[in-house]
């Protein structure tokens, strides 16, 4: 009986970590960071590493954020980490908003083709201070 | 000794010129637009002066915003003039004459507008992003897992996180300091190229099936 139940669990987590994998390459796939990375750093010849990192990353943290593991790194270590992530999650938001097409239906609307790069920072500098708003002041006194 | 001195109609059979039209030409509001303007001529004439300049279309109030010269429209003008030339046309078959009036609302003020909609908008989507995947709670844990220790504000992690999201979003548009990385253009600029595409496409087709109903009408 009890055998019946671990097979059946992990065929249950099996299609479940499948489903989601699946979900989240798709998802990589349509915004294209991967590429635009490469790209800017020209380096489209290791674009395989760049798949690998990503399954990589992606199955090291499931599993170490599953366990409960604990590094005992120092403090600085996590100024890396912030910036890599919030970098991730900056190519992220601004892959979506490129997706949206919002940029260059509201600069052709109101005639400013030429001032998109104001445009462009305008969402940066929003991201960025929304951000820090929400860690500084919006939490810690909600 | 070729060329046409005098209507034209002198010139020899052998006489032929390349069209080709230009594909979005910007005009002013009373413009005689010339030949030279929306095309580019090649011929084996000596003087084709009277060619380039010849008037293709007159801007007027009515034309509103955009216009489309079709190739068509060219030749018949062509073949009326100067009946003896030989038209080759290569490229596209359409021009988009693009009517720029003289903006009247003062446009810093729109830019500001603009602005300060996408600040505070895309500020306040990254803080729902951030409710919406519980992103204080992932920072805490991902802090304890690398420090070992717990911190209810783990703001290390959290201001540099913030900082990367903006050097993430210039590193996905390619705008740093305007200088770029490379020669190829930025997503962005792709995809301002894609959509004032559609809006051509749509405006040539739009424009034909116009001057189809007028036809119509007129019968």
């Amino acid at each position: 009986m009890s055998v019946l139940k671990a097979v059946f669990l992990i065929i249950i987590g099996l299609a479940g970590g499948l489903a989601v994998g699946a979900g989240m390459v798709a998802f990589l796939t349509v915004l294209g960071i991967a590429p635009r990375l490469a790209q800017v750093t020209r380096t489209a010849h290791y674009i395989k590493w760049y798949e690998n990192s990503i399954v990589a990353g992606a199955v090291f943290f499931t599993w170490t954020g599953l366990q409960d593991m604990l590094f005992h790194l120092p403090k600085d270590i996590t100024l890396l980490f912030g910036l890599f992530a919030g970098m991730f999650v900056g190519l992220l938001a601004a892959a979506l908003t490129e997706v949206l097409n919002v940029l260059p239906i509201l600069a052709k609307r109101i005639k400013l083709v030429d001032k998109l790069i104001w445009l462009l920072m305008a969402m940066v500098f929003g991201k960025v201070l929304g951000s820090l708003f929400q860690w500084i002041i919006f939490i810690p006194f909600s | 000794m070729s060329g046409f001195e005098k209507d034209g109609d002198t010139m020899p059979k052998s006489e032929r010129i390349y069209l080709r039209l230009r594909h979005r030409v910007q005009v002013k509001p009373d413009q005689r637009v010339t030949l030279n303007q929306i095309a580019k001529l090649v011929s084996n004439l000596e003087d084709d002066r009277r060619l380039e300049n010849m008037v293709v279309h007159q801007v007027s109030p009515q034309d509103k915003h955009l216009i489309v010269i079709d190739v068509t429209q060219v030749v018949a003008l062509l073949q009326k003039r100067f009946p003896d030339l030989e038209v080759e046309i290569i490229g596209p078959t359409q021009s988009i004459l693009e009517i720029v009036y003289p903006s009247k609302s003062p446009r810093f003020l729109w830019v500001i507008f603009v602005w300060l909609l996408l600040f505070i908008g895309s500020g306040l989507t990254i803080m729902n992003f951030h409710e919406d995947v519980s992103m204080q709670e992932v920072h805490q844990r991902i802090f304890e897992m690398l420090t070992g220790e717990k911190e209810e504000y783990p703001l290390w992690l959290q201001i540099p996180y913030s900082l990367g999201i903006g050097v993430g979003m210039i590193l996905f548009f390619n705008h740093l300091f305007k200088k770029r990385l490379n020669e190829e253009p930025s997503p962005l600029e792709l995809e301002m190229f894609n959509y004032q595409q559609s809006i051509d496409q749509y405006v040539i087709m739009n424009e034909n099936k116009e001057a189809q109903n007028k036809l119509d009408e007129r019968s």
